[in-house]
């Protein structure tokens, strides 16, 4: 059991109807237990590979593999159940509070049932405290800042009790005391049955937080590995197009300080 | 503005009693619910069929008031429904018939049957109620039809629902105009349409009402989990297990159809699809397993209670019902939107 891994990804590509070819032959698989961020500029083929992940795309050719079963024939009530998403941001809504928001989460294991159980809003009530947002339960979700709505969404990705949790730039709209709070939470939450796969654009975040990195450029890998190996100045020219300063501060922690574009139409 | 407004709050309290879990209290609500539906049902009936300008000794009941009550509350409840379904697929608090362009449709083809005596090319008696409704019914479809078009091409945002069902509303609107300058002698039986009005109801368009408003409020019911979860966007139901475009394509449509059977016979009778949701919401919550109910109840009974105040406040004349509830509608909406507009925003 313990050699499957818990996400596996066989030469997947993703070509648009529009002609644009979003994802080129990406191959690589992940543990369980871990937190993986995933990193790349803009375009890069990230969001495309993890909504193709989450069935909110077909691939148009390769495999996904979620503990060694192929997620293309499932149904998306099935995927459900082994996959979650946290939004980057949460699109208007309104009339539901936070606590039947996050109970939401637990709508793929409703099926026929009118109303939740009690076992449901038991683990929903403990993961509300779990993110502290439990003293909010009866408010309007809209009526949250931005950082709560995020942990409240991140809480609703849980209750979904997934083995793997998407999240897409969660920290995009936060400030620093933000961000930190809510790779915390996700570093927190990383068990051995999970592993949790975040977006971000802050790679000195990813590089402090997560166990793993899968580094892509223009639709392609380029490297899986233990961020503080993998992350260099080379590498980063090379993504980014970005000449920059990586090195350990005085905790030993990697940090990456861009300075300057270098790309063939800098000026 | 920390948590809702203090109405909410206090009809919170009393709703919840001593009900310790969320789940508890929603199953408290939905059997407070029940006990208020059959009250507002009895003292709809009541009311309906007992009170009138009339001594209700002197009318024949089973004719003229049964029809006309039995008409009221599948019309309140279509309408309602319909608005509480639009508002959660649509994801914006002031969507309903009107808005999405539905009711303008139906009333654009009925005033044309009316005013011009078209037939469908002889297929229809110009007598038979039957045309205005089938003329209606075709106009709203015709109308969401338009709404829907628009919304695809501009992009099928929140915001591309409700300006498209603006401007097609706007376009039937105007044609409507024009075809009340040419009514000549049938412009009063037009207006008096467009108020709406269940003054000429009778046993024929009873089940042409009851039956499209039953079969399709519990279709909408069933679905009251799924309209939940639509309310956190399309990616987030579809990665929930929901297959949105033909869910929301479904609701839309059958929502359409209920408006268009609502006010083929009776008329355009505006704010209660928008009015009685937000109502029922600020009451007992926003899960559209109680919103649905509730808005059956409310809908029904608060129809039944504008009818009456249409047929009351003048004696010997009766007033469209459409403008009752507009007029009681309108500040209603006025209010919750300074009350509760915060609650909407994103």
């Amino acid at each position: 059991m313990d050699d499957v891994p818990l996400l596996e990804i066989r030469h997947l590509e993703k070509v648009y109807d529009n002609g644009f070819h979003a994802d080129k032959d990406i191959s690589f698989s992940i543990p369980s237990g871990k937190l993986v961020g995933l990193i790349g500029p803009n375009g890069c083929g990230k969001t495309t590979m993890m909504r193709c992940i989450n069935k909110m795309h077909e691939p148009t050719s390769g495999d996904i593999l979620i503990d060694g079963k192929s997620v293309l024939p499932m149904t998306p009530a099935q995927v459900a159940r082994l996959v979650s998403n946290v939004p980057a941001e949460m699109t208007a809504s309104f009339g539901l509070t936070v606590f039947e928001t996050v109970m939401l989460g637990r709508y793929p294991y409703l099926q026929n049932m009118w109303w939740e159980t009690e076992e449901d809003e038991t683990l929903v009530i403990k993961t509300l405290e779990k993110f502290g947002v439990a003293h909010l339960q009866d408010r309007p979700l809209n009526m949250l800042s931005s950082g709560e709505r995020q942990r409240v969404l991140i809480a609703k990705a849980y209750v979904q009790q997934p083995r793997l949790m998407l999240v897409d730039e969660p920290t995009s709209h936060l400030d620093m005391k933000y961000k930190l709070d809510v790779m915390e939470y996700l570093k927190a939450m990383v068990k051995q049955d999970m592993t949790i796969l975040v977006a971000e654009h802050d790679i000195s975040l990813m590089a402090r937080y997560c166990d793993l990195c899968i580094i892509m450029k223009k639709g392609e890998l380029v490297v899986v590995g233990d961020p503080k190996k993998v992350i260099t100045e080379k590498l980063i020219e090379d993504v980014y197009e970005v000449s920059s300063s990586v090195g350990l501060d005085r905790d030993g922690e990697l940090y990456i300080l861009p300075k300057k574009y270098i790309g063939s139409d800098a000026f | 503005m920390t948590k809702t407004d203090g109405i909410t709050e206090s009809l919170g309290r009393f709703l919840d009693g001593s009900a310790a879990t969320h789940i508890a209290k929603k199953k408290r609500r939905m059997i407070i619910l029940f006990g208020l539906a059959a009250l507002l049902i009895t003292v709809s009936i009541i009311v309906g069929l007992f009170v009138g300008p009339t001594n209700y000794r002197d009318v024949d009941i089973f004719e003229t008031r049964l029809p006309r009550l039995l008409a009221a509350i599948g019309v309140g409840i279509g309408l309602s429904v319909a608005g509480a379904a639009y508002q959660a697929v649509i994801r914006n608090p002031l969507v309903d018939p009107y808005i999405m362009g539905v009711s303008s449709g139906a009333g654009t083809l009925a005033i044309a049957v009316i005013s011009f005596n078209f037939t469908f090319f002889g297929l229809l008696s110009i007598h038979s109620p039957y045309t205005i409704a089938v003329a209606a019914i075709f106009g709203g479809l015709l109308a969401f039809g338009c709404t829907m078009a628009l919304t695809k091409k501009a992009g099928g945002t929140t915001n591309a629902y409700v300006l498209s069902g603006v401007i097609v509303g706007l376009i039937f609107g105007a044609i409507q105009t024009i075809l009340l300058v040419f009514s000549g002698d049938n412009v009063s039986n037009s207006l008096l349409w467009l108020f709406g009005s269940f003054k000429d109801v009778t046993w024929t368009h009873v089940p042409f009402i009851i039956i499209p408003t039953a079969v399709i409020a519990v279709i909408i019911l069933r679905y009251s989990k799924e309209l939940n979860l639509i309310l956190l966007g399309e990616d987030q139901a579809t990665q929930m297990g929901l297959n949105v475009k033909r869910f929301n394509a479904l609701i839309l449509i059958i929502a359409s159809i209920l408006t268009a059977f609502c006010v083929a016979f009776v008329g355009i009778i505006g704010f209660v699809g928008l009015v009685v949701p937000h109502l029922c919401r600020m009451i007992f919550g926003g899960d559209h397993r109680l919103v649905l109910p509730a808005s059956i109840a409310m809908g029904g009974f608060l129809m039944v209670m504008a009818d009456l105040l249409a047929r009351m406040i003048l004696i010997g004349q009766e007033l469209p019902v459409g403008a009752i509830t507009t007029l009681i509608g309108v500040p209603v909406f006025a209010y919750l939107l300074m009350k509760r507009g915060k609650m909407y925003n994103g």
